[in-house]
């Protein structure tokens, strides 16, 4: 039972995770709560299913499962990474030097934007993934994990290490850790700090869109609100981890997973989603600096 | 080399620069000398395009760079430390300075690092120690060697000597002289005019976000004005 809902929770919690990301990356870069990012991860799980829909009217489906599904998820994060950049660009950008209040309205206006615009061409009805994947299921120490699952945390797990050697090993993460640390002197290096923006919320974004199709597929149902409380929840396991550290993020998603399928399966599963609240609430009482707030090395 | 004309730059509603106009030579060393406050490290920053100007033009080899993203013009072969040496303070000595040759062609790295290494010996000891935790002088140094491993044409020094003991102040005073002897053209901002005008070719003294003298170092440095207000003689 405790190992049970010990790998459940893992499941959430990566997923958590790679939103939690966005959230960090921005921010260490920006100093800003993009609060438009959880609606990104909304947006994947629905052009998802939607791409999917056009591969099976086209017939590649029946054809070929795994074809389409990659396809679809590709496209998904290309349009939703697409979606990132041009909200920095139009919402964000033109606010750079303003109060900073200013960009966190704006972003509560796109994400209002993003919700009322899916639910008008989607419908405020929960829409369901059209295809059950990866049920199969592995025991293994009286655990019962399905492929599904094993699939989102190893995915999970894939992008992070990817992240990593991007930020910690290229040309561009150099130069994203320069611009995190001084954004004056990033410039007065040569570094296109626009760019490095950009590459910053094209990357979270993206990250937000694999997310939310693993969330689709994993829950097989998705409503135009799910963007909030995920986006919440991967807010504040980015606070927890220490807004700004990507190892941070991910630590703070994997405990807030954890905590959240401990909870529900010991407590009450009624006070899921409060336990999130209850989270942040204690840290920001207690360490608001979360983890590895303090850690010299670790921000972007 | 560098010519700036008629140059107004403010923040907000507040002039900073009024109409100033500059030139530098190549081969030159040129101080831009005043108090606090009286637009130094704007005229810097409008030349690296950090704060864009309100009027006035600003030339680099006679083409024009007003408007130039910052990363462009530190293409083109400016290069600025600015006031407060602004290293990284979590990279190490040795990434602090790869940060330096983003814009410089791959191939010169090596050359590049040796040169500022063999300037700046004691960087080379700490090459693998966290910038943060250099002395004051050790990060002017690492500044300056990060703004040269750009292989940049003209070098802009805003307040090098600011915050150091005589002894290093004086050393990188000797430095700067040296790096101008290899054929770097500098336009050096400081309010220690004395050691400033004997080492430059010549001077301007900024007053308010205006010009109110310049000459040749001999000349300002006898200058009985600049003596009573500046020099403190
Ligand atoms: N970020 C800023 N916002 C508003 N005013 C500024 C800012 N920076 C400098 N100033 C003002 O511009 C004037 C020139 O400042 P500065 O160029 O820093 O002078 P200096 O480098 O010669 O000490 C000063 O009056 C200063 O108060
Ligand atoms: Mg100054």
């Amino acid at each position: 039972m405790f190992l049970q809902q010990l790998i459940n929770g893992l499941t959430l919690g990566s997923v958590y995770a790679i939103i939690a990301l966005g959230y960090t990356m921005v921010y260490g870069i920006l100093e800003l709560i993009n609060f438009a990012h959880g609606e990104i991860y909304m947006l994947g799980a629905y052009l998802v299913i939607i791409f999917l829909g056009i591969f099976t009217a086209m017939g590649l489906t029946s054809a070929n499962f795994t074809l389409a599904l990659i396809l679809s998820i590709i496209l998904t994060v290309v349009f939703c990474s697409a979606y990132g950049f041009t909200v920095e660009k139009v919402a964000y950008k033109p606010l750079r030097n303003a109060p900073r209040l200013s960009p966190l309205i704006s972003a509560i206006g796109v994400s209002i934007f993003l919700q009322n615009f899916i639910m008008l061409t989607q419908g405020a009805t929960d829409r369901g993934f059209p295809y059950r994947f990866g049920e199969g299921h592995l025991y293994f120490l009286n655990v019962d994990i399905t492929y599904l699952q094993a699939m989102i945390i190893i995915v999970s797990g894939f992008l992070m290490f990817s992240l990593r050697i991007f930020i910690w090993k290229t040309r561009i993460g150099k130069a994203m850790r320069a611009t995190s640390q001084d954004k004056t002197m990033a410039a007065l290096v040569g570094i296109n700090v626009n760019s490095i923006i950009s590459v910053t919320f094209i990357i979270g974004a993206g990250l937000a869109a694999v997310a939310g199709v693993m969330v689709a597929a994993y829950y097989g149902l998705i409503n135009y609100f799910i963007g909030y409380i995920a986006g919440i929840k991967a807010f504040t396991a980015a606070v927890l981890g220490g807004i700004g550290s990507i190892r941070g993020a991910m630590v703070g998603g994997i405990i807030l997973g954890l905590v959240e399928g401990l909870g529900a399966a010991y407590i009450s599963s009624e006070y899921k989603d409060a336990f999130a609240f209850i989270i942040l609430i204690i840290i920001l009482l207690i360490k608001p600096s979360g983890i590895y707030g303090r850690e010299i090395d670790e921000k972007v | 080399m560098l010519k700036l004309t008629s140059i107004n730059t403010s923040y907000g509603h507040i002039r900073a620069l009024k109409g100033i106009s500059i030139e530098v030579n190549k081969g030159e060393i040129v101080c831009l000398l005043g108090s606090n406050g009286a637009g130094k490290t704007t005229a810097l920053m409008t030349v690296s395009g950090i704060l864009k100007p309100d009027s006035g033009d600003i030339y680099f080899e006679r083409e024009s760079i007003k408007g130039l993203a910052p990363h462009l013009i530190v293409k083109k072969g400016i290069c600025q430390v600015p006031e407060g040496r602004r290293i990284f303070p979590k990279f190490t000595v040795l990434e602090n300075l790869e940060t330096g040759a983003f814009v410089s062609a791959v191939q010169n790295f090596n050359k590049n690092l040796e040169r500022v290494f063999s300037l700046f010996p004691i960087l080379k000891e700490r090459k693998n120690q966290t910038a943060g935790t250099l002395s004051g002088g050790e990060q002017q140094m690492l500044a300056i060697g990060r703004a040269l491993m750009s292989n940049p044409r003209l070098l802009l020094l805003d307040e090098p000597s600011l915050g150091l003991a005589p002894i290093l102040a004086g050393k990188i005073f000797k430095t700067i002289a040296e790096i101008n002897n290899e054929g770097i053209t500098i336009l050096l901002v400081e309010q220690n005019a004395n050691a400033a005008l004997k080492l430059s070719h010549r001077g301007y003294v900024l007053e308010n976000g205006s010009i109110k003298l310049h000459g040749s170092g001999e000349e300002l440095l006898h200058n009985e004005d600049l003596k009573k207000a500046y020099l403190g003689i």
